[in-house]
């Protein structure tokens, strides 16, 4: 079963690498609404890729679908939740960020 | 807090998620010998699909589904299953939560009674945890002022 | 195993953003971050220690929560105002 292991383990680190560039992403933009862009969607693609290589890994048995359905989960619910934060954000008066003004979150990395 | 969310991408989707997340929390009860879970965490995520629900749906629709009055013969009901558990090993002759006297009115030998003994008391403890953690999000959101009162701020 | 690590050691680097954010709602998207990651370690090491089945049930109530919770925080502080 090599053909197996090999397809779990590329799937295993293209997440984490998914995950590695949302968190530099998190770190180093200027803005909220750049950061919140940045962990939104590397996160939810980072889970899912994943959890698909540990649920090929395991072979098919009842927990590798209890491991789809977590996977489905997230990516149903991690957008919505970061939509949730962003429009939080906009009612408070956030505003994006202009490169012209100079002017940027002091404590970007 | 419990006004209502006027976004229909966190109405719909919370709408679709809701019934998953009850029958995770049903799976979580019936499991507890096997896997990690049990009466008490079933009951809390059984509580938190219905808190999801007064967040994005509102106080007034939520009460249409479970009103304050249901919830209170909710807990009553799980307090009654879990003691009266008990109070029937104690009738037929035993001690207070000895199940294996159940054997003597179920057509069952002593083994599973002792586990049908358990997976009642865990029904109740579940439905009792669920009704109590409803019962105190509603008290601290509303700030214990009836519902006819329109003085709630927010967006 | 160095998956694991390395997981935990990005988990710590979001816990920056977590604790230095300016404003409250920085703050929230790193905790979420860090859920996230939690999520998935918790996952591998299921795999590690060789009891899988244990690991995905935690996994998947985390998961609900984290949900939960990013939803009601969100909602607080769009009500409370940015501070």
């Amino acid at each position: 079963m090599a053909v197996r292991t090999v397809i779990s383990i590329a799937c295993i680190l293209g997440g984490f690498f998914f995950f590695f560039t949302a968190t530099i992403g998190l770190l180093r933009f200027p803005d909220f609404y750049c950061r919140l862009h940045a962990t939104g969607k590397g996160d939810t693609l980072a889970v899912l890729l994943s959890l698909i290589g540990l649920a090929v890994y395991h072979g098919f048995s009842i927990t590798s679908i209890k491991i789809i359905f977590i996977a489905a989960f997230m990516s149903l619910a991690q957008p919505t939740a970061t939509h949730a934060i962003s429009r939080a954000a906009f009612r408070c008066g956030v505003r994006p960020w202009r490169k012209e003004e100079g002017k940027s979150d002091d404590t970007s990395l | 807090m419990t006004r209502s969310t006027d976004d229909i991408i966190i109405k719909t989707v919370s709408r679709v998620l809701v019934p998953f997340i009850q029958l995770f929390a049903l799976y979580v009860i019936m499991h507890g010998h096997s896997s990690p879970g049990g009466g008490f965490q079933g009951g809390v995520i059984l509580g938190a699909s219905f808190i999801l629900l007064v967040i994005t749906y509102g106080l007034d629709q939520t009460k249409r589904r479970m009103s304050e009055k249901a919830d209170a013969i909710f807990s009553s009901v799980g307090l009654l299953i879990y003691a009266g558990i008990g109070a029937l090993c104690l009738i037929l002759g035993g001690n207070y939560l000895n199940y294996g006297e159940l054997s003597k009115i179920l057509p069952v030998g002593l083994a599973e009674a002792r586990a049908l003994g358990i997976l009642g008391i865990e029904i109740g403890v579940g439905i009792a945890v669920m009704a109590v953690m409803f019962s105190i999000f509603l008290d601290v959101s509303t700030g214990g002022l009836p519902p006819s009162d329109n003085s709630e701020e927010g967006p | 195993m160095c998956v694991g690590t390395g997981l935990c050691f990005l988990g710590l680097l979001c816990l920056y953003r977590g604790i230095f954010g300016p404003t409250v709602l920085n703050r929230m998207a790193g905790i979420s971050a860090i859920g996230t990651k939690t999520l998935v370690l918790l996952m591998v090491m299921g795999f590690i220690y060789n009891r899988v089945d244990m690991f995905v049930d935690i996994s998947v109530v985390y998961a609900l929560l984290n949900f939960v919770g990013s939803l009601a925080a969100a909602k607080y502080l769009e009500m409370r105002g940015e501070v």
